[in-house]
């Protein structure tokens, strides 16, 4: 995989996920952090920090961004979510607009 | 993000910082504040999107959302102003890039603005209906820099000062300008229509007002026309180089209107170079461009038309009652032709074929063919001219055009009776003397006529070829019958022609020679013999000879002559010296054909087998004619003309005319007859309307002439008159 082709994700612990760009683009917010004009920090290096999002959210995030490159044209699979995450990880979609 | 099923559900604390500190949304937004100065001092690239993001994601979670859109308004705003003022202290020919840089430059930050605000931008405008952030951008420049009072006025008259500069030739900035006028379209199309259309088409009409002026005087047509559509083209390139394209209809109206509709008929009458010059002379390139400006504005096309209408109508009519013309009547129809073709050449090359121009030709032709009652007369003397000598050696594809064409001046003429009168008689002679080039040609124009007008009309002039095949084969009967009976007289060419199919000759008496004579008689039982209970009389008239004759120094020629002049000649054969008494004697030939056919034997130059005294052009009654035996030639076959005049003198005319009168009443009683049958009861106008109608594809009659029948038919008891209303006919069955 290219280094252009991919971005960190670094979550309020400090954990980094690398994954592919076209996957974080996913989320809208994510895709105008990396596209805005203007060099924001994080279209420089390529990273994004988030201080409010724990590892465990987004693991489950980055995991959601893959599920949805493949399966978002309607085939009918389920994303399984642990049921306590539930309520954090709508709060990040909301946050991150997914 | 889809969900799971709901098991062991337990709620987790709330991660957000709750906002305990009252300067939270005033610190916060300091921070965005700050964040977009930067952005406008393009100072961004250490900010983190991610932490303005969710400063503005937090500020309208919590409610301050209000004190944030706000808070943007009034720094944006700040900016705006300060740019104003710096694009407003440019200097010069600077002003517009230095516009189209802040232009960009605010762009550039709209659009960052936007991205970290998107969370408000998603909720919070749209659920107090708010402007969004980049449209509010595009407003707020609007506001502050194009309506600033400094701004406005100067943007708008350094646009069209640039348009101007352009239309004098010079090489302006496009894309520059394609970036301004791209700037006032986004900012929506009344700000593009206000600030730059409507002053630009107000410029533009004053400007091409004043220039048509200036072409008029001093350009003809032509060139007037050409810088008409250099300018028209250059205005639509415009258009797509740097305006709106909806621009295009406006800017080429204003065009159209100043440069072609105001001008135009003084355009069309220009003298010496006018619409009537360009057709003149073919200027098929000028015609078709003043055809195509012209199709632009609404009457245009029928201001060309309706002069081309006239001056066709002015020369055709000019052509056919020029009496000059009238003594050559191939020449005449000729000049029709020609006539024609350059019309319909100049509607297909520079017209584009225009269906209403055709047809305004067509109604041209057809009102001044039939200015002139002998129309019809000489179509048939060109057909008959092209049909004998004209279409030798030409190939078949070029006699269908011949024909074609002559069908074509056919179909104009009103009276297609007199057509056919005349047609008949010329055929018949082509017919008799074996003149025809080809009975291919012959037949095929025929069948243009059945298909023009129909069986009746061709009926009996097919009838006239029937007899000529017959007589052939009666002829061929004869001899074999005959056989050596014959060998030492003359040789008999009989054609037996029905009454009725040819035109109607009165029956001349003529006195044959007695070897001639005997060999009618042979052919008159052989005849009369195979078909009983029919009626033969000699057409002496139309009959034709060779003869070999012996003059001087045993020089032999063979003479073609009429039937006439072979009587004459063969009564020299006994005596070298006969007064016009003695001849009309011996011959009988009617005095005015006598005196004719006396003429061409003895007055035609170089031609003469007989001589005369005293020598003079016309014959009296007391002159001598002798065998002139010095006559020579360099040929052995002379052909001796009759004098005849081609066309019809006057009196003939009349008769023809007396004939054509004649055989319409028939036809004008049978259409009558055939509308009351259907109609029952009718009143005089609509008869006269109906009958016109049934006849207009032979001829046009005469509303006097259609009184005249309807009262024959009243005397006659196939009519009556309504007992109360006279105007009103009843049909008695």
């Amino acid at each position: 995989m290219k280094k252009e082709d991919t971005v960190k994700l670094i979550s309020a612990e400090g954990f980094e996920f690398v994954i592919d760009k076209n996957a974080a683009m996913v989320s809208q917010t994510i895709r105008n952090m990396l596209t805005s004009p203007g060099d924001f920090a994080e279209t420089e290096h390529q990273e994004v920090t988030f201080p409010e999002i724990s590892t465990t959210i987004l693991e489950k995030i980055c995991q959601y961004f893959y599920w949805s490159l493949q399966y978002a044209s309607g085939k009918e699979t389920e994303f399984h979510i642990e049921p306590e995450l539930t309520l954090e990880l709508m709060m990040a979609a909301n946050y991150l607009h997914t | 993000m889809s969900s799971q099923k709901k098991r062991n559900f337990q709620i987790e604390a709330f991660k957000h910082r709750v906002v305990v500190d009252p300067k939270y949304a005033e610190k916060t937004w300091k921070i965005l504040e700050h964040a977009i100065h930067e952005i406008y001092n393009h100072n961004a690239s250490g900010l983190s999107f991610e932490e303005l993001y969710r400063n503005a994601y937090n500020m309208v979670l919590h409610k301050f959302g209000e004190k944030l859109y706000s808070g943007l308004v009034s720094t944006m705003t700040l900016h705006l102003k300060e740019i104003a003022a710096s694009v407003d202290a440019s200097q010069g020919p600077l002003f517009l890039e230095e516009l189209n840089r802040k232009w960009m430059e605010h762009n550039k930050a709209l659009q960052m603005i936007r991205d970290i605000l998107m969370y408000m931008d998603r909720t919070f405008i749209p659920s107090t209906h708010k402007t969004p952030v980049h449209e509010l951008g595009l407003n707020l420049w609007r506001d502050n820099i194009i309506h600033s009072i400094n701004i406005q006025t100067r943007l708008k008259d350094t646009l069209l000062e640039i348009v101007q500069k352009e239309r004098g030739g010079e090489v302006i900035n496009k894309g520059l300008m394609r970036n301004i006028v791209k700037m006032l379209m986004d900012l929506g199309p009344t700000v593009y229509q206000n600030d730059f259309e409507k002053p630009f088409l107000d410029v533009s009409a004053t400007f091409y007002r004043g220039e048509s002026q200036q072409f008029i005087e001093c350009c003809d047509c032509g060139d007037y026309l050409k810088k008409a559509e250099k300018r028209l083209n250059e205005e639509i390139e415009r258009v797509s180089h740097y305006l709106d394209a909806k621009s295009e209809v406006k800017i080429t109206n204003v065009v159209e209107k100043e440069m072609i509709e105001t001008q135009m008929t003084r355009l069309v009458h220009m003298e010496n170079s006018g619409l009537v010059n360009m057709i003149v002379d073919d200027k098929y390139e000028d015609l078709s461009r003043m055809y195509n400006l012209f199709r632009r504005v609404p009457t245009g096309l029928m201001l060309i038309r309706d002069v081309m209408t006239s001056h066709i109508r002015e020369t055709g009519k000019q052509l056919v009652t020029d009496p000059e013309r009238l003594k050559d009547p191939v020449d005449f129809v000729q000049r029709l032709l020609d006539e024609k073709d350059k019309h319909d050449k100049i509607i297909n090359l520079a017209f584009n074929n225009d269906k209403t121009f055709q047809n305004a030709l067509n109604s041209s032709f057809e009102y001044f063919i039939n200015l002139n009652p002998r129309s019809p007369e000489f179509i048939s003397l060109f057909v008959d001219d092209k049909l004998r000598k004209g279409l030798k050696g030409v190939s078949e594809e070029d006699v269908e055009i011949v024909l074609d064409k002559v069908m074509m001046l056919f179909r104009y003429l009103q009276e297609k009776d007199v057509f056919e009168k005349y047609y008949k008689q010329h055929l018949a002679k082509r017919l008799l003397s074996g003149k025809s080039v080809s009975e291919d040609a012959e037949r095929s124009l025929i069948l243009k006529l059945k298909t023009e007008c129909g069986y009746q009309f061709t009926s009996k002039l097919e009838g006239m070829f029937t007899d000529m095949k017959t007589s052939q084969d009666t002829m061929q009967g004869f001899y074999e019958a005959m056989g050596p009976a014959l060998s030492d007289g003359p040789t008999l060419t009989v054609h037996v022609l029905t009454t009725g199919s040819w035109p109607t000759q009165s029956t001349t008496t003529c006195n044959l020679p007695p070897e001639i004579l005997s060999v009618c008689d042979k052919f008159r039982t052989y005849y009369l013999g195979t078909h009983n209970g029919r009626r033969l009389t000699w057409q002496t008239n139309m009959g034709s000879a060779d003869i070999k004759a012996t003059f001087a120094r045993g020089q032999k020629h063979e003479l073609n002559v009429s039937t006439y002049q072979m009587c004459v000649l063969m009564l020299f054969n006994n005596a070298d010296r006969l007064s016009y008494k003695e001849i009309e004697q011996a011959v009988e030939i009617p005095a005015m054909e006598l005196k004719r056919c006396l003429q061409s034997l003895a007055c035609a130059k170089g031609k003469n087998v007989l001589r005369k005294e005293p020598m003079s052009k016309d014959i009296g009654e007391d002159d001598e004619f002798y065998f002139n035996d010095k006559f020579s030639s360099k040929f052995y076959k002379v052909k001796i003309g009759t004098v005849v005049a081609q066309k019809e003198s006057e009196p003939e005319k009349q008769e023809t005319r007396q004939r054509v009168e004649e055989d319409r009443k028939p036809q004008i009683e049978a259409a009558i007859v055939r509308i009351m049958k259907a109609r029952r009861v009718l009143d005089h106008n609509n008869i006269v309307a109906e009958v016109t109608k049934q006849l207009q594809s032979r001829f046009l009659p005469n509303p006097v002439v259609i009184k005249k029948r309807i009262e024959s038919l009243i005397e006659r008891e196939f009519l009556e008159r309504d007992r109360e209303d006279r105007k009103l006919y009843r049909y008695l069955a």
